[in-house]
């Protein structure tokens, strides 16, 4: 038998009988929707699932100081170390901050706590909002203005108050207005701590300001061990790392990864039991298509179909009807496709697409040779006699 | 018993079967279904086997299109010893050298005429621009060349047994063997198909072997055996 009239037979067989078909086609199809939509969106999803733990842990922030309390040759991060850490593979973005400590005179009361300088990332870095007010932006730092951001706990200490948009705010007898409140998850420190421009408090705040510290967002928690290890090396090439320190929260780390593996696997296993379910379900109606259509494999012996023409037809029918899942479910998975990537904003690259496309064909063919052989060896060895005589 | 049926002496014969014997074992016991049957067929006969019900008809046309074995004899079409023949070697008898018509007039469900004709030449390699010709040709001898993109499941019985003889014939084998080919025809349709069934055994190089109860068309027949007990004696 010519394979173009085999593939013409067999798909004129699937679609005559597509609503016995239909269930088996359907199953099959979302599963490789599925499959095609974790294949491309998986990524953009951990990325965006990065960003929303981080709001929990900050697992894939990296802190990064020198410890010039126990040096007589102060460190701060140099331009080019600045540069270099930046291009390392796996970081997203970087801030720079310094640390002083400042005081305040409210209403006769004093108020000692943390000043911390910092730049415009820093509050995407450490996925920080304004719960009040605003936070100050380039705008601000570029002009050095003196406003400032209070922990929401420092603001309740001092005004009593965490209403406290555009007052003054006397730090180290300069006065700064108060742009906004820091929301987001803060630990106590950051919560009575003030955050001015690291220009401003340049300018302004006795001493010297030395930007000793730094934080780092990588692109996953993937990249974080690899990023934590290269950082002494890249900095080590650039200045001095003379009581360098980074700071990873491995706990944490370790328990979004936990957390991340489990709801992976979960998608995995429901993804696998549709394909089960579907070869199961392909299984199942060859074997009743075997049964139903025994006279008509009786028929074609007789006008000489040889026991491989009987196979190859059977199987071929299996395997248009993952081809048809197949393809049903790659129209599916790119509308997933690109539902999600409207949803969480960014748009994963078009060969993922394709990966998917092709991972989920060679699934299509294992899964109808697999689950239309054994029907199709069984209707191939059939005798044509009892075949014909089949009621 | 040894019967021996032939219309003339001689080697040229098409079909040749000798001492050919079938038994069954219906679980209570031997049943002897066919007992040394002889049979030769000529190029250019046709052959009518006629017999009550239960006699062996269908089984003999069975196996001289080798679906079944026989317990034991021999049987050779055009020389060759058949019976040896490999499931591989079957198919290709079965393909190029035979053509079977179905006391049920068993069609593909859920096909068309033109369908259920063009898988015999599927089967034999035939090119796909040939075939539409072919199916016409064989269509038109028994009077359905109006029905060929019809489905078979919207014939009537008579247009189905037609397209079962269309069938068995459109690979042009060199043996026709028909089981009650006529049974559902009317008597003009029926006769149209013997007319046929002589056009093609004309040429002298294919033979027909026809088991029926008609007693008209086995009137119509070369020669007519009858099978009772599962013994073969020409009439």
């Amino acid at each position: 038998m010519r394979l173009n009239d085999l593939l013409c037979v067999s798909v004129r067989q699937v679609v005559r009988h597509r609503r016995r078909y239909l269930g088996v086609v359907l199953a099959i199809a979302l599963g490789v929707a599925g499959f095609i939509t974790v294949v491309t969106m998986s990524r953009e999803v951990k990325k965006n699932f990065n960003e929303d733990l981080d709001l929990i842990g900050g697992v894939t922030v990296i802190r990064v100081y020198f410890d010039n309390t126990r040096s007589y040759r102060p460190q701060w991060f140099r331009d080019q170390t600045l540069e270099a850490l930046t291009d390392l593979e796996g970081v997203k973005e970087l801030s720079l901050a310094a640390v002083k400590g400042g005081q305040t005179n409210y209403h006769g009361e004093r108020h000692i706590f943390m000043a911390m300088a910092v730049d415009e990332a820093f509050w995407q870095v450490r996925s920080f909002w304004a719960q009040r007010g605003r936070l100050f932006g380039p705008g601000e730092v570029f002009e050095r203005q003196r406003v400032c951001v209070l922990g929401a706990e420092l603001a309740r200490k001092v005004f009593g108050t965490q209403d406290v948009v555009g007052r003054s705010l006397e730090i180290n007898q300069e006065q700064y207005r108060v742009s906004g409140i820091l929301g987001g998850v803060t630990d106590s420190g950051m919560a009575n701590s003030v955050f001015l421009p690291l220009t401003t408090a340049q300018d302004r705040l006795p001493g010297q300001v030395l930007t000793d510290r730094l934080y780092l967002r990588c692109l996953t928690w993937d990249d974080v061990a690899q990023v934590a290890a290269a950082i002494p090396k890249v900095i080590g090439s650039h200045q001095s790392p003379e009581e360098l320190h980074v700071e990873v929260s491995w706990e944490g780390l370790k328990r979004v990864k936990q957390l991340a593996w489990w709801i992976e696997s979960l998608i995995y296993l429901a993804i696998s039991a549709t394909f089960i379910l579907g070869g199961v379900g392909i299984w199942n109606v060859m074997m009743a298509a075997v049964t139903s259509r025994t006279r008509e494999i009786g028929l074609k012996k007789a006008m000489g179909a040889e026991d491989k023409d009987i196979l190859a037809q059977f199987l071929s029918e299996a395997l248009c009807l993952s081809g048809a899942a197949t393809l049903l479910g790659a129209g599916l998975g790119r509308i997933m496709m690109e539902i999600m990537g409207i949803m969480i904003g960014s748009r994963p690259p078009e060969n993922l697409f394709f990966l998917g496309l092709v991972l989920a064909f060679v699934f299509a063919v294992v899964l109808g040779v697999g689950a239309g052989l054994y029907p199709s060896l069984r209707a191939s060895r059939m005798e044509v006699v009892s075949a014909i005589r089949y009621e | 018993m040894n019967n021996l049926v032939t219309s003339a002496e001689g080697n040229g014969a098409l079909i040749r079967v000798t001492n050919l014997c079938k038994t069954y074992d219906n679980g209570s016991g031997l049943v002897h279904v066919l007992r040394n049957i002889n049979l030769k067929v000529y190029p250019g006969e046709i052959v009518a086997v006629m017999g009550p019900s239960g006699s062996g008809k269908s089984t003999l046309l069975f196996i001289l299109g080798i679906f079944l074995h026989p317990t034991r004899g021999s049987y050779f079409l055009g020389g060759e010893n058949v019976l040896t023949l490999d499931r591989t070697g079957q198919a290709e008898f079965r393909r190029r050298r035979v053509g079977f018509v179905f006391q049920t007039c068993d069609l593909l469900e859920n096909s068309t005429v033109y369908e259920n004709l063009e898988f015999p030449l599927i089967y034999a390699g035939m090119d796909r621009k040939e075939r539409p010709a072919r199916i016409a040709a064989a269509l038109e001898k028994v009077d359905l060349g109006h029905r060929m993109h019809y489905s078979s499941n919207r014939l009537s019985g008579g247009e189905r047994q037609r397209v079962a003889v269309a069938r068995a014939l459109v690979n042009q084998p060199q043996v026709i063997l028909a089981d009650e080919p006529t049974g559902q025809l009317d008597r003009s349709h029926g006769h149209l198909i013997l007319t046929h069934f002589g056009e093609i055994v004309r040429d002298g190089k294919t033979s027909v072997v026809v088991v029926t109860h008609d007693p008209e068309m086995a009137a119509r027949c070369t020669r007519v055996c009858s099978l009772q007990d599962g013994i073969l004696s020409e009439q």
